[in-house]
């Protein structure tokens, strides 16, 4: 226990200060080729010609692959928990965004591969694209996805991730005032300095050492045995060095096709995304659109929330439930609301598929929560930070999921920033603590969701 | 074309407008200088020519011909490291890394040229360098404290931006 509370210095800062640090573009193979690939251009299009003929007799060109060349075509980043893939490693009929990969070459240099990525082939009928998640929500447009509106398959083959707890139709009967707002945050790129970037080396017993930058190594191993349908025991992932990923290296980007051209050509094979390559094609974060009503009375307490949540998954699911599921258990922010009634959707769109992004599903709940906090305390008139403490979670309170509360920490947290902002409060909020309700702080309405369960 | 590559003479034989950033990585085997953007945008391949700090990817090999060219590996070694160098690492100044080169090069510059050390003049010098990681408090403190030399390093600094509440 000698290191906790110490101030020690990083392990890899002498690394990065001189420059020895070996990020995965730093590793040398012989005889490594480059890898370039076909982009769709198109947000939404039916692909009416593919022919990769020409390109694969251009000048240094190893390697071609397609939709063709991949063993198991379609798997989901969810797959291993049984739910059904969604999208193809590489574009077969349709591409559903701009950016989606369509074909791999490999070539003695990044020019030869880009020249003959230029030369494959390939037509394409423009549809028309969807991409805004509330409007792709109406009932009456057209779909990008073959699942439909939504993803339809969170447990129990439920449409959406729900929440009930206590009873909405009493807290709306017994409210003063209903106050709804409407909060949109959009897309952010996570843009690590270091590009998405993967070596794959074929070895000569027949295994593959892939240099990854993933923030998912043993996830990545498994997205790449899958896909080319061979045995983990062929792939040893080297990774741990990451230029930087914020989320947006959680999914498996380059490992597989750099590992499928690596087989094909039997050379070392690197795929380093350009700059441009990341800010268009690479996922991020996603645009939210929710909707919340909160039945409030007069003197700032909040008996219930409704709340519509449509996450725009882009055009494949990836792991968009699992950061919808996140949102949802957190719709109440840092404050406790007894009576809910949560709906959220993973919405399809023609986006480029979006992923975590520090705090996967939560900032996006945490901006419109708090956003909301300010538009109750505004509407009844009330001072902002009094109306943050009286709903704040205290130790007994209970989560939208039922967890109780052990050591929240919102009352410390609001008391340090009312401290730091000089904020003045009235004696009876700042002498507030974390401690089970009692007296004043135990209105009746919160009687009934705490939890007897003893803390530790 | 030849070059003085970290104190040593170097041949260079690509083509005369090969980005002096793939001349350093990939002919002359020198990896410190990252390929973050190739478009001058985000300084992670930032090298000293002649004492100035360019942009390794806008440079053609040829603007570089018969000049100094100096990476974070000529300024300091692990065992021997910079005044910067060691500024970056006793102030946790750099996170992933990837960034880090550039701007130990930029700082480097900044200070041989006899920069004050003010918060506003090193947020300047390092201006062209972009870090995801850091939120740049801990590099800019790391910039400043370098002019005064020598830390303990068996330990990283207090940060004097970070106020831990007892």
């Amino acid at each position: 226990m000698k290191a906790v509370g110490a101030r020690l210095p990083r392990y890899d800062g002498v690394g990065h200060a001189t420059g020895r640090t070996a990020f995965v573009d730093d590793i040398r193979a012989h005889g490594t080729l480059w890898a370039k690939a076909l982009r769709s251009p198109h947000d939404y299009a039916t692909i009416t010609r593919l022919d990769t003929t020409a390109a694969e007799n251009m000048p240094g060109v190893r390697a071609v692959i397609t939709h063709a060349d991949v063993p198991l075509l379609e798997y989901g980043h969810l797959s291993a928990l049984g739910i059904p893939a969604d999208e193809p490693l590489l574009a077969k009929d349709e591409v559903r965004y701009k950016g989606q990969p369509i074909a791999l070459v490999a070539a003695e240099t990044t020019e030869q591969a880009a020249d003959a990525v230029a030369a494959i082939e390939v037509d394409f009928a423009p549809k028309t694209p969807l991409f805004d998640v509330r409007k792709a929500f109406d009932a009456d447009v057209s779909q990008p996805h073959h699942w439909g509106t939504v993803y339809p398959h969170f447990e129990e083959s439920m449409d959406r991730r729900q929440i009930r707890k206590g009873s909405i139709e009493k807290a709306f009967d017994d409210a003063d005032k209903i106050i709804s707002g409407v909060y949109r945050p959009a897309a952010i790129e996570q843009m690590p300095i270091e590009t998405q970037v993967c070596l794959s080396v074929p070895e000569p017993d027949g295994r593959f050492t892939i240099y990854s930058c993933t923030q998912a190594l043993y996830f990545s191993m498994g997205v790449v045995a899958a896909h080319m349908q061979i045995p983990l025991n062929r792939l040893k992932f080297v990774g741990g060095t990451v230029g930087g990923g914020f989320g947006g290296k959680v999914d498996t980007a380059t490992e597989t096709v750099c590992t499928l051209l690596a087989q094909r050509s039997g050379r070392p094979v690197k795929w380093r995304w350009t700059r441009e390559e990341e800010f268009l094609c690479s996922s991020t974060r996603a645009p939210w659109h929710m909707e919340i009503i909160d039945a409030v009375t007069d003197d700032g307490w909040i008996l219930g929330r409704k709340m519509l949540t449509l996450h725009d998954a882009g055009a494949y699911a990836r792991f968009s439930p699992y950061g919808v599921t996140k949102h949802s258990f957190h719709h109440t922010g840092a404050y406790t609301i007894p009576n809910l009634h949560f709906d959220g959707y993973v919405v399809f769109t023609n986006r480029v598929p979006t992923t975590a992004m520090r705090g996967y599903g939560v900032t996006s709940v945490s901006f419109a929560v708090e956003s909301h906090m300010s538009r109750v305390a505004e509407e009844l008139g009330i001072d902002p930070f009094e109306l943050r403490l009286k709903n704040a979670n205290r130790i007994g309170d209970t989560s939208p999921n039922g967890i109780a509360y052990t050591d929240p920490s919102t009352v410390d947290v609001l008391h340090a920033i009312s401290e730091a902002t000089g904020n003045e409060l009235a004696p009876g909020y700042a002498a507030a603590s974390r401690q089970r309700r009692a007296g004043e702080w135990l209105p009746d309405h919160l009687l009934a969701q705490i939890s007897d369960t003893e803390v530790h | 074309m030849k070059i003085t590559l970290n104190g040593a003479d170097a041949q260079v034989d690509s083509p005369p407008l090969t980005p002096l950033l793939h001349v350093l990585r990939e002919e002359l085997g020198v990896l410190s200088a990252k390929a973050g953007c190739e478009n001058g945008g985000c300084g992670a391949c930032t090298v000293l020519i002649d004492g100035s700090p360019r942009r390794a990817c806008l440079t053609a090999a040829i603007a570089a011909d018969g000049s100094e060219v100096t990476t974070v590996e000529g300024l300091g070694t692990p065992e021997a490291l910079s005044p910067v160098q060691k500024a970056f690492v006793h102030f946790c100044a750099a996170q992933c890394g990837f960034c880090t080169p550039g701007m130990v090069i930029a700082a480097t510059a900044y200070l041989d040229k006899g920069g004050s050390g003010s918060r506003e003049e090193i947020t300047e010098a390092l201006a062209g360098h972009v870090c995801r990681c850091t939120g740049y408090l801990k590099i800019v403190d790391a910039v400043a404290a370098a002019r005064e030399g020598d830390f303990d390093m068996s330990v990283a600094a207090e940060s004097p931006h970070t106020q831990v509440r007892a």
